[in-house]
């Protein structure tokens, strides 16, 4: 069974279980594939470069729009123009951290750095969020009714175990959370 | 007052910056230099409070007071203004948002009431 993340002497630390963390690293990997496009031959290098995508279109997938909400409100034109400018980066910058926290998970035995915490985090909130588009949570009273699926008897099908799976992530980011805010609380 | 403030930018306390800023957005016609930009942040089911509390924290250099405060107006009213600035700077804290998963827009800072006038650049 995983152990929740606790600040101490060390650092922050934790402890998870080989079949658990197979279990994150398959849910880290199909966010990584969500968020990566495909290099396209008549790209302009130096647009790239950059990181700017002129062909950028709003996601059509919801759980990608969660991830790269559109900046303005009631503002289609404005909000396109943010994504030519910024999309590219804020993939690059979430597929680091998905990426880091997978190859983190080599050992049951966690021991994180504030930069190695900040990262799994952002991972497990971005795995959380699509998780939540695929169970339809949309408001506060769905949010509860899945977080009553707490017992691993219920899982006989994929909207059960999503919801079990998805409950097992927000204890983890729970815990690692309190631990990052504790280890703020002694810095200041 | 929290130091952990390693990968972000205090807001609308950079005078000079604020100047540079000015004199590029100028050159986009809808954008007037001294129009004030806010950045919201809107609620949605699924990020822990304590998580956007710790984001508030630790990239905009909140107390751990104020983060709390401006993430129980999130959840309660439904989004909560929390920075100004130019437009460069409220875009640059919106991709900094998106990057963490929280859901972030800009808009025009209203005429008066709506702006979070001096509070937006207290740190800490």
């Amino acid at each position: 069974m995983a152990k929740a993340f606790k600040y101490g002497f060390k650092g922050i630390t934790g402890y998870l279980e080989h079949a658990e963390r197979e279990l994150l690293r398959g849910l880290l990997n199909d966010v990584i594939s969500m968020l990566e496009t495909e290099s396209r031959e008549d790209e302009d290098p130096l647009a790239a470069l950059i990181g700017l995508d002129m062909d950028v279109q709003e996601p059509s997938d919801r759980a990608l729009l969660r991830l790269l909400p559109n900046a303005m409100k009631d503002d289609d034109a404005g909000s396109l123009e943010f994504r030519q400018l910024t999309e590219r980066s804020v993939r690059e910058s979430k597929i680091g951290a998905l990426r880091a926290t997978a190859l983190g998970l080599d050992k049951d035995e966690l021991l994180l750095s504030a930069e190695d915490a900040r990262r799994w985090s952002m991972a497990l909130n971005d795995v959380r969020l699509v998780l939540a588009e695929r169970l339809d949570i949309r408001d506060e009273a769905d949010a509860d009714h899945i977080h009553s699926m707490q017992d691993w008897s219920q899982a006989e099908d994929v909207e059960s175990y999503l919801a079990l799976v998805y409950n097992f992530t927000t204890w983890l980011q729970e815990s690692l959370v309190q631990s990052m805010l504790a280890a703020l609380e002694r810095k200041s | 007052m929290t130091p952990s403030v390693a990968f972000g930018t205090a807001i609308g306390t950079d005078t000079d910056e604020r100047t540079e800023t000015a004199q590029q957005a100028s050159t986009d016609v809808l954008t007037a230099p001294d129009i004030p930009w806010n950045l919201v942040i809107w609620n949605d089911p699924v990020n822990l409070m304590s998580y956007v509390s710790f984001v508030f924290q630790s990239y905009f250099g909140y107390s751990e007071a104020k983060a709390n405060k401006l993430m129980m107006e999130v959840h309660k009213k439904g989004r909560s203004i929390v920075a100004h600035g130019s437009k460069e700077q409220v875009e640059q804290h919106a991709v900094a948002m998106h990057g963490f998963g929280l859901w972030a827009t800009v808009e025009k800072a209203a005429s008066g009431n709506d702006a979070p006038g001096k509070d937006g650049s207290t740190r800490g």
